[in-house]
């Protein structure tokens, strides 16, 4: 049997600020239960070797405003690229599956960054998504966020592919960052119903979320048929987390990863840095690598601490009806949305970047393809930490683009060049693997 | 005078050097059952040669240890386990006599479950009852609190006082239970016969040579004394390839990045030197199947030697890996890898002519023509090294990293030189390092290297200490380390202080205190222990060492 590949990169030399949640400390308490259990040595176990990404593995997914080097921190170039180094070791049948145990997180980044959201500059999974496709040929995944906030970056970076189903569960919206995540958030006009959201209600325990898995994840999985799947295992749903209000258990993360099989898990929050996540990342190991975990628990474990509310179980019960209807019926609705017969299909909207307290605005333009899901121009402008104020303008080819598609957003970026508005112009040519920026103050056009 | 003597699986070297020369070097072969016998057979003749001059020291390295634990012969022990919660039970698969105790201990040192008088009480009259009389006893984070594991060792030696009682916790004070519950396992196992086999070795050299400091070489290249080895027998194992090392350190005695490769009969040994230090395995020793918390060198052993032989099988050639006897031009029956450089590079060695012959009809089946095969062989056995050599560096260069910096400026082995020694080195190794693209280095010590490392190694001691201000205490490495910080404002100074307090502390308790000045600091960490948004304490780890070395007086040899 392969053993389970893990990747550990605590960043201890890293934090957000002294006191910030993410902090050197994070992942401390986690080294020393890994370090001590011996599990690193353990046939079951493999370890790895962290790497960079590079600016062109970041821009297969964003367009970082200017750019890669000046947007991006080498914490999250080191985080990110310990999800390849995961994705590699999968693809090349090293190891049976992988988990990322990293530092800084990822699920808040969305496709444009201006600056850091919700403790994350890129999308640690989103850019193992895009190398796994481009490397390895593979086309259609499944990301299950179980991370106790709404892992909106992912959404939103995926919310027009329909070869990506997100699925992400996590405490309600209405009580918690940041503030998204709800039943009718189910994806773009020629994606629909490939964005599943689960809101559940404050201290929702093993029990729910148990349901949940076995009634609305698993059924899914089975019906899209993804050749990957992947959990952005964020870690805050425990019942000890200090920025969330949920009831789950060590053994009920292991026991969810039990469920999944998550081919590869990435870390990403989960803030309860001495009564949790030791557990967690324990659990998750052990479910993973096939260890049978029933002597772990955490130190104040009870079993007979948490119980479901009937009230809550009828919520979730409905819950699971309606959005396992609405995946259902996802085809029907993209049919329906492509006979409208549209050219574009145009959204505009303003994102919030609660760490630097920055305002985005932007403006979406779909491509309505009969071919493929069309291609994404999107205008962004928003004033930096620093001051300065940045207009951009951004046009991404998906992965599974058509000609037709492919050669209209090359010529509209050409055309753009010649009548540009704003500081830059971003090509994401995902066909090419060409990454293009052209700065119009000085004309001048770099290609990664 | 300085003595080094090395007691190997098949022969037992011995050198008496002064002033930076061999005077004497001697060769035994070693009778397995009698180390004793065969080590003082060698001493006997190196005091015969030293006559009236002090032998002010004399370091030994010996298999006692390693045959004991490697061939299965320890006495039966009991190991006592405390793992609290985290992997099965079934996961700990050391001795056949395991037990299972309650009791439980968190990261921070916290209890989060007490152990139980009369589970314990009952587990060692088991023990008792199967005729067992050592016992190791490990609980899991005991390096940051050993109550537990010192409550059961007080029943132990209050309720059978006969008992040979190892708490993991002064064995080895890092994380990893597994390699603490090993290491405090073979400890138990063997400590009885080191003794006895010290307390002979002390005996006889104390009537042979009563001013001489007797000192016993360590896996980790560094030596302690043989009082010190007493409590920690397991450090001999693998001494050694250590003895190697060090004796073709202190015969190149450059901070060079270098690659030693040991070429013997059947194998040869790759070990790796980064600037001047030789690399330790990164997971300690490996010994009966189990890693261990005891320090050695990285060594690489590949089946491939100067007796390798050499022959033809469906039109190919093959290059070892058995060796049926010696190389043809020393009598022996088959070409050997030997014959292929003797004729190749001119050596002269032996009977040239039977190189020839034996070599030619080898060459005949493969229808090349003798100049050919030779080159050929050459290539395979330098191809096979370099091979190996460089994956040693990849799996240096692939170590886990834990933080930013590391990944960012992500470390490259750049080779500098590589040094022979073995027997068969001097025909190999120029070839080796001319397609590696760097300087070799021989020596005429080379065959001695190992004795000679032994004779002039310098002692060697690590101290890892773990500060919990937020706790007031502080814990490490080597084991049994403990205390408690008062002070509130406790930096980074404070715990390099501490540890270095600590190292010279513990060089005093095991004579090495002399050496004590040159300890360095290889790891320091801290971190903020932040709760709610305020801080409640800190956390520190700092490592200091006494690095591997040479003692004072050697200045290099002549
Ligand atoms: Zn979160
Ligand atoms: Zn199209």
């Amino acid at each position: 049997m392969k053993p389970t590949g893990v990747i550990f990169f605590p960043a201890f030399d890293w934090a957000i600020s002294p006191t910030h949640p993410e902090r050197e400390e994070r992942l401390l308490y986690t080294r020393d239960q890994l370090f001590e259990e011996g599990i690193m040595d353990m046939p079951e176990v493999r370890e790895y070797h962290p790497r960079l990404a590079t600016a062109k593995d970041v821009s297969r997914v964003h367009f970082c405003v200017p750019d890669v080097e000046s947007r991006v921190t080498e914490a999250h170039m080191v985080s990110a690229g310990c999800a390849m180094v995961m994705a590699d070791a999968f693809m090349q049948k090293e190891v049976k599956n992988a988990f990322a145990i990293i530092r800084p997180p990822g699920h808040h980044a969305m496709t444009v960054v201006h600056g850091n959201r919700g403790f994350c500059d890129i999308n640690n999974e989103a850019v193992m998504v895009e190398y796994l496709r481009r490397t390895y040929g593979v086309r259609r995944l499944a990301i299950v966020d179980t991370d106790v906030h709404h892992g909106d970056g992912s959404q939103e970076i995926f919310w027009d592919d329909p070869d990506v189903l997100f699925i992400s569960f996590h405490q309600d919206g209405r009580t918690l960052y940041p503030g998204s995540g709800f039943t009718n958030e189910l994806g773009g006009p020629l994606a629909h119903g490939t964005t599943i959201n689960i809101p559940m209600a404050p201290r929702t325990t093993d029990e729910g979320i148990h349901y949940i898995m076995d009634n609305l994840v698993l059924p899914m999985l089975d019906e899209f048929k993804p050749e990957l799947v992947i959990n952005s295992a964020g870690q805050d749903n425990h019942y000890s987390d200090p920025l969330a209000n949920m009831s789950f258990t060590a053994r009920g993360y292991a026991i969810l990863n039990q469920k999944l099989r998550p081919d590869i898990a990435v870390l990403e929050g989960g803030y309860s840095v001495e009564t949790a996540l030791p557990y967690i990342n324990m659990g998750i190991i052990m479910a993973m690598a096939g260890i049978d975990f029933s002597n772990l628990r955490e130190p104040d474990y009870n079993p007979t601490r948490f119980k479901e509310s009937a009230k809550n179980m009828d919520y979730i019960r409905s819950l699971v009806t309606h959005q396992l209807a609405a995946f259902r019926e996802r085809e029907k609705v993209v049919e329906a949305n492509r006979k409208e017969g549209r050219e574009y299909y145009g959204s505009s909207r303003g994102i919030f970047y609660d760490t630097e307290y920055l305002q985005e605005e932007q403006r979406l333009d779909l491509r309505m393809c009969p071919d493929c899901c069309g291609y994404r121009r999107i205008s962004s402008s928003c004033v930096h930490h620093s001051g300065r104020s940045y207009s951009v303008f951004c046009i991404s080819l998906p992965a599974a683009c058509c000609p037709d598609c492919a050669a209209r957003a090359r010529q509209d970026y050409e055309d753009m060049k010649k009548k540009p508005g704003g500081d830059y112009l971003y090509l994401q040519d995902r066909i090419e693997d060409e990454y293009k920026t052209f700065e119009t103050r000085t004309g001048r056009e770099t290609t990664l | 005078m300085l003595i080094g003597i090395d007691v190997g699986g098949t022969y037992t070297d011995g050198v008496l050097f002064s002033e930076g020369s061999v005077l004497l070097s001697v060769k035994h072969p070693t009778e397995e059952n009698d180390l004793e016998g065969t080590l003082l057979s060698v001493l006997d003749e190196l005091l015969a040669r030293a006559g009236r001059a002090d032998v002010r020291r004399i370091v030994l390295s010996t298999t006692l240890v390693t045959n004991l634990l490697a061939t299965g012969r320890g006495e039966r022990t009991a190991l006592l386990l405390l793992p609290g919660s985290g992997l099965p039970f079934s996961a700990y698969r050391i001795s056949p006599d395991t037990y299972f105790l309650k009791g439980g201990i968190d990261f921070r040192g916290r209890q989060i479950e007490a152990p139980d008088a009369k589970e314990v009480e009952e587990v060692l009259k088991k023990v008792h009852d199967s005729g067992i009389d050592r016992v190791a006893v490990a609980g899991k984070f005991s390096n940051r609190n050993d109550a537990h594991e010192r409550m059961v060792e007080d029943r132990a030696r209050s309720l059978y006082p006969h008992m040979d009682v190892c708490t993991s916790n002064e064995i080895a004070g890092r994380l990893n239970f597994p390699r603490r519950a090993v290491t405090c396992y073979y400890t138990a196992m063997t400590m009885r016969e080191w003794n006895r086999f010290a307390d002979g070795i002390e005996a006889a050299i104390g009537a042979r040579s009563p001013r001489s400091d007797v000192h016993i070489l360590k896996a980790d290249g560094g030596t302690t004394t043989l009082e010190a080895s007493r409590k920690r027998p397991c450090e001999t194992v693998f001494s050694g390839p250590a003895a190697s090392t060090m004796g073709t350190m202190a015969l190149s005695r450059e901070s060079l990045n270098a690659v030693s490769v040991d070429i013997g009969g059947t194998t040869s040994d790759i070990s790796l030197v980064i600037e001047g230090l030789p690399l330790y395995a990164s997971k300690g020793a490996l010994i009966g199947g189990h890693l261990t918390h005891i320090n050695s060198f990285a060594v690489r052993s590949i089946p491939l030697g100067g007796d390798s032989r050499v022959y033809e099988e469906s039109g190919e050639l093959r290059v070892g890996p058995m060796r049926l006897g010696p190389a043809a031009c020393l009598g022996g029956a088959e070409p050997t890898v030997t014959d292929a450089f003797n004729l190749l590079n001119g050596l002269g060695l032996g009977n040239a002519d039977a190189s020839r012959e034996k070599l030619q009809a080898v060459a005949g089946r493969l229808g090349v023509s003798l100049e050919e095969l030779c080159g050929k062989i050459a290539d395979e056995v330098v191809d096979r090294l370099e091979r190996n050599i460089e994956e040693m560096f990849g799996l240096w260069e692939d170590e886990p990293a834990y933080k930013v910096w590391e990944v960012v400026h992500r470390r490259k082995f750049e080779l500098h030189r590589v040094i022979g020694i073995g027997a068969a080195a001097p025909a190999i190794i120029p070839m080796l390092a001319a397609k590696m693209g760097v300087e070799h280095f021989l020596h005429r010590y080379s065959p001695v290297a190992n004795a000679l490392g032994a004779a002039v190694a310098r002692p060697t001691l690590a101290v890892e200490v773990h500060v919990d201000t937020g706790r007031r205490t502080y814990t490490g490495s080597p084991g049994g380390l403990k205390g408690t910080v008062e002070k509130r404002s406790f930096q980074l100074e404070d715990a390099r202080e501490l540890a270095l307090d600590c190292l010279k502390e513990a060089s005093r308790e095991r004579g090495l205190a002399d050496y004590a000045g040159e300890a360095h600091v290889y790891l320091e960490e801290q971190f903020n222990v932040i709760r709610g948004f305020t801080q409640e304490g800190k956390l520190f780890d700092v490592g200091v060492q006494i690095a591997p070395g040479f003692i004072h007086e050697y200045k290099g040899v002549a």
